[in-house]
């Protein structure tokens, strides 16, 4: 499971040497868009963890929040309202709650572990 | 085939990759510049002011092409309007002869010869490179060194211990400088103002401004312009 972290840190590697830079005006729209792509993951890890991950699922979420997220903000910044918070606040309380699902999921599987273990040292 | 496992891991890897790739991407975008801006108010306000200087600059520019383009529009024979752009651009490169008010240096050596008892060395191409950058900071016009124009492919230099200007050698004293100003007064004052004369004593030369002079006349540049880096813009709407 170490892949997805080296994946990761290969791309922050790509992204540090590439050279790309985004103009000031720019990054509001890709920071949005690391904030889709963010709670994808999580949604992703989440719904793996519950035995109910879609590879279509997920792929064409992650692409698609993400256009989404950077088409609001650029409607928000033509209509003069920040629509960008809308896209903000969605995905961060939905962040929280994956993160938290994911959470109670990981401590039930360890207590379980545990309780398992002490059960075979019982006997 | 593969084990659902690998292919969550797979996938998942790839997306995270391309986060990364944008994480990067966002933390390279706003990361401060490795210069720190370190000037203070004045120096600020002077490059403040320089800027709009080129701003008034180029908006005079802008005006100058409207009206040309317009003349161009209006004139029912272009041949004329070119004419016309082709005398100006000549004129800008110093292929006329040019009439004006300025003043007249002449350049003398300070002490005879039998004096020193040395002989007098020729004006050194650095000195004159400098008088010609300072008095072009003093807004000169035009420039010609004994008959020859100045324009900006002349080249001043040191050849086998002579001083040529455009391959014209300039041993013989005086040499007489000409130069048209705008306003020949300022010059005047701010050529005496100026170190230039010290700077020429130091070589041994004594460096005469005469009183400003109303009708100047400089000739034109005798050579052609050879220009080797050029060539002419292929896209017609960005010509103007």
């Amino acid at each position: 499971m170490w892949l997805p972290v080296i994946g990761i840190l290969l791309g922050i590697i790509l992204g540090l040497y590439s050279n790309i830079q985004i103009p000031d005006e720019y990054s509001n729209y890709l920071s949005i868009a690391i904030l889709a792509a963010l709670d994808t993951l999580f949604g992703g890890f989440r719904a793996y963890l519950q035995n109910s991950y879609d590879e279509l699922v997920f792929v064409s979420g992650f692409f698609f929040n993400i256009l989404l997220a950077a088409s609001l903000a650029f409607l928000g910044v033509h209509l003069g309202v920040d629509l960008y918070l809308v896209a903000m606040f969605a995905f961060g309380v939905r962040l929280f709650q994956n993160i938290a699902v994911i959470r109670r999921i990981l401590i039930a599987k360890w207590n379980s572990g545990r309780n398992t273990h002490k059960k075979k040292s019982n006997f | 085939m593969i084990k659902p496992k690998w292919k969550f891991a797979f996938t998942f890897s790839i997306i995270t990759t391309i986060f990364g790739f944008m994480l990067g991407v966002q933390y390279r975008s706003i990361e401060e510049p490795d210069e720190r801006d370190t000037r203070d108010m004045w120096e600020l306000r002077e490059d403040l002011k320089r800027e709009q200087k080129l701003q008034v600059e180029l908006l005079e520019e802008i005006r100058k092409y409207d009206q040309m383009q317009r003349e161009m529009e209006k004139n029912e024979s272009p041949e004329k309007a070119l004419k016309d752009t082709l005398e100006e651009l000549k004129a800008k490169a110093g292929l006329t002869e040019v009439k004006g008010e300025g003043v007249v240096l002449t350049v003398e050596p300070l002490f005879d010869s039998n004096l020193l008892g040395k002989p007098i060395q020729p004006i050194s191409p650095e000195l004159l490179k400098r008088l010609i950058n300072e008095v072009n900071s003093y807004e000169a016009k035009e420039i010609s060194i004994n008959g020859y124009r100045v324009v900006n492919t002349t080249v001043i230099r040191d050849i086998n211990g002579i001083t040529k200007i455009d391959g014209n050698s300039l041993n013989t004293y005086p040499i007489e400088i000409k130069i048209l100003s705008n306003d020949a007064e300022k010059l005047y004052s701010k050529i005496n103002g100026s170190a230039l004369k010290d700077d020429f004593a130091i070589d041994n030369l004594k460096l005469t401004v005469s009183a400003p002079q109303k009708q100047l006349i400089i000739p034109p540049y005798e050579k052609s312009i050879r220009i080797q880096n050029m060539a002419p813009l292929k896209d017609e709407k960005e010509g103007n």
